[in-house]
C-alpha cells in the first residue's frame, strides 16, 4: 500500500473500523439490535484486530517515517 | 549472493573450503585486496564463500566472520558481546546494523516507556503496542500483566533524568485534596473516605515515584510498581464503571454517538497526516460500552444492601429493582392469590435472591449477561448470556407465581429454603431441608 504524502492509510481504515463499531453501539442503545456477548465479543476483536492489521500495514504516518 | 549450501557443522570441512585454518582477515571479502575479489564472489558487500557457515549459525563460532572485516587489524579491542561464543545465536545484528538491545524509551514514554521501547526494537509505531495494552487490559487483565512484566523485565536505557517531588510538595497537594473532598462529603469522607484515600496517596505518590524517578532502592521500585498494578487496575475498572454509569443515566447513546464522532476525526485526519492517537480513546469508550451493551447492565435504582419483604400481593404489582448491591425478595409472607401473579426483579450489578412460598408453584424467566442462575428445579447454570426459564407448568386454577429476573452480571438464586444469619444476609440450603427434585413440589402437586 503506497501512501500519498499526508495521507495515512491506518488512520483511514481504522476510522472506518470504529465507525462501524460505533453505529453498532447506537443501534444497541435505540434499540435496533440487541446486543448479545455471542455477538459483541467477535466484533470487538475483529475491530481490533483490523486496526492493528490496517496500522501495521500502512507503515508509520507520514510524520514520523 | 551466491547460493546458500547446506550448513555443514564445526569438523565437516570436505566442501569445496580449505581444511587448514585462514587468517580471518585476510580471507574476508573486501578485507584483504578489494581488486581481487575471490572468484564467483561479488567485490563489494558482505558474501560468503560455499560451504561457509553463516555468521550468526552454530559452527560460525571461532570461524571466519565478514564483520571483522570492518575492524583495524593487529589486535584492536573487540567487542566481547560480539566474541562471546555463549552469546545468542539469533541476533538482529547485521554487517550494517550494531546489535540492538530491548530497553524501555526514556524518551517516548507515556508511563513506563514499554510501548516505545518495543517500537523501537520493532521498528514499529508504539502506538501500536499501546491499543494491545489497553485493549488487553479490558479484556481480562492480560495487557496490564504483560505491561507489568515488561516493566519489571525490560531495563530502562538509561537516559532519564529523574525529576524527584518533594515530600512536602506532595503532601501539600494531598492535604488540599482532602480538605476539598471533606467539604463536599463530609459523611463519605469520615467514614470510608479516610482509609481510602490515605491508600489512594500511597499509590499515588508511589505511581508518581515509579514515573519520574527511576532511582532509588530495589524494594521502593517493587512497591511502585505494585503500586501502578493497581493504579491500573483501578484505572480499567473505572472505565467500565463510567461506562456503565453513562449508559445507566441514558449516556449510551451519548457514548455511542463520541466513538462515531472520534472515528469521522480518524478519517478527517488521515488526510492529515493521520491521527492514529484517537484510536485509543475511541476503544476505551467503545469496548466497556459494548460489554455494558451486550450484559444489558442498567445501574440506576437503589444501591447497597436491601431486603425487600412485602405482605400482600398488592405490594408485588410494580416489582422491585435495584443498580448494584445485594438484593433479597422474601415473598414466603405472601398470600398469594389462584391464577398466575408475575413478579420482575431487576438489578444492575450484584446478587439477587428471590424467597418463594412452598405452597405456591414458580415459573420463572432469568436473563443474567454475566454471572450465575440456580433455581428451584435444581437448574445452575452460568456464564455470559444465560437465560434460564422454568420447565414447569402450573395447571389452570393453581397458584402461580412467575419471577421475571433481569441481571446484568451477578449471582441469581431462587429457592424457598433460604435461612437468614447474622447480618441479615440469607443461606440457601436448596435441596438439603425437602429433598432433591421436591423444591417445586406445588407445580407437580397440581399437575
Amino acid at each position: 500500500m503506497k501512501a500519498r504524502p499526508g495521507f495515512d492509510p491506518g488512520s483511514l481504515v481504522s476510522g472506518v473500523i470504529i465507525i462501524v463499531l460505533g453505529l453498532l453501539l447506537l443501534a444497541d442503545r435505540t434499540g435496533i439490535v440487541d446486543l448479545r456477548f455471542d455477538y459483541w465479543w467477535p466484533a470487538a476483536l475483529a475491530a481490533v484486530g483490523g486496526v492493528l492489521l490496517a496500522c501495521g500495514l500502512a507503515g508509520p504516518p507520514s510524520g514520523r517515517r | 549472493m551466491t547460493d546458500r549450501p547446506d550448513i555443514p557443522d564445526d569438523h565437516d570441512h570436505d566442501s569445496d573450503e580449505p581444511a587448514e585454518p585462514r587468517d580471518d582477515a585476510a580471507a574476508a571479502p573486501g578485507a584483504g585486496d578489494p581488486a581481487e575479489p575471490r572468484q564467483g564472489e561479488p567485490a563489494a558487500g558482505p558474501s560468503f564463500a560455499a560451504g561457509d557457515p553463516l555468521p550468526d549459525e552454530p559452527g560460525a563460532a571461532g570461524r571466519h566472520d565478514p564483520r571483522d572485516a570492518r575492524e583495524p587489524l593487529g589486535g584492536a579491542p573487540r567487542d566481547p558481546l560480539r566474541d562471546d561464543p555463549e552469546r545468542p545465536v539469533f541476533s538482529f545484528a547485521t554487517p550494517d546494523r550494531p546489535p540492538r538491545r530491548l530497553t524501555r524509551s526514556s524518551s517516548d514514554r507515556m508511563i513506563g516507556g514499554v510501548a516505545g521501547g518495543l517500537g523501537r526494537y520493532f521498528d514499529v509505531d508504539p502506538l501500536l503496542f499501546r491499543i494491545g495494552f489497553v485493549v488487553l487490559t479490558f479484556a481480562g487483565g492480560f495487557g496490564l500483566l504483560a505491561y507489568l512484566i515488561g516493566l519489571v523485565a525490560i531495563p530502562s536505557d538509561g537516559e532519564f533524568k529523574p525529576q524527584r517531588w518533594g515530600l512536602a510538595r506532595t503532601a501539600g497537594v494531598g492535604l488540599l485534596a482532602c480538605a476539598a473532598v471533606a467539604t463536599v462529603t463530609p459523611h463519605w469522607f469520615w467514614g470510608p473516605g479516610v482509609p481510602g484515600l490515605v491508600a489512594l496517596g500511597v499509590v499515588v505518590y508511589l505511581l508518581v515515584r515509579v514515573i519520574r524517578d527511576e532511582g532509588g532502592s530495589r524494594l521502593a521500585g517493587a512497591a511502585a510498581r505494585i503500586a501502578l498494578a493497581i493504579a491500573l487496575t483501578a484505572l480499567a475498572a473505572g472505565g467500565f464503571a463510567a461506562a456503565a454509569a453513562g449508559s445507566a443515566l441514558g449516556g449510551g447513546i451519548f457514548i455511542a454517538g463520541a466513538v462515531i464522532a472520534l472515528g469521522v476525526a480518524l478519517v478527517g485526519g488521515a488526510y492529515r497526516g493521520g491521527a492514529r492517537w484517537l484510536i485509543v480513546p475511541a476503544l476505551v469508550l467503545a469496548l466497556p460500552l459494548g460489554v455494558v451493551s451486550a450484559a444489558d447492565l442498567k445501574l440506576d435504582g437503589q444501591w447497597g444492601d436491601r431486603t425487600f419483604r412485602p405482605a400482600q400481593t398488592a405490594d408485588l404489582g410494580g416489582g422491585y429493582k435495584m443498580g448494584v448491591g445485594h438484593m433479597q425478595v422474601d415473598l414466603r409472607g405472601v398470600e398469594l392469590p389462584r391464577g398466575r401473579t408475575d413478579m420482575p426483579v431487576k438489578l444492575g450489578v450484584g446478587e439477587l435472591e428471590v424467597a418463594v412460598p412452598r405452597d405456591v408453584c414458580v415459573t420463572y424467566d432469568v436473563q443474567v449477561g454475566a454471572g450465575q442462575v440456580t433455581t428451584l428445579d435444581d437448574i445452575d447454570d452460568g456464564g455470559l448470556d444465560v437465560n434460564v426459564e422454568g420447565a414447569a407448568s402450573a395447571p389452570r386454577g393453581a397458584r402461580e407465581l412467575h419471577v421475571t429476573a433481569d441481571v446484568g452480571a451477578g449471582a441469581v438464586r431462587i429457592g424457598p429454603n433460604f435461612v437468614e444469619e447474622a447480618g441479615g444476609r440469607w443461606r440457601d440450603f436448596g435441596s438439603a431441608v425437602t429433598g432433591p427434585g421436591a423444591l417445586n413440589a406445588a407445580c407437580k402437586a397440581a399437575a
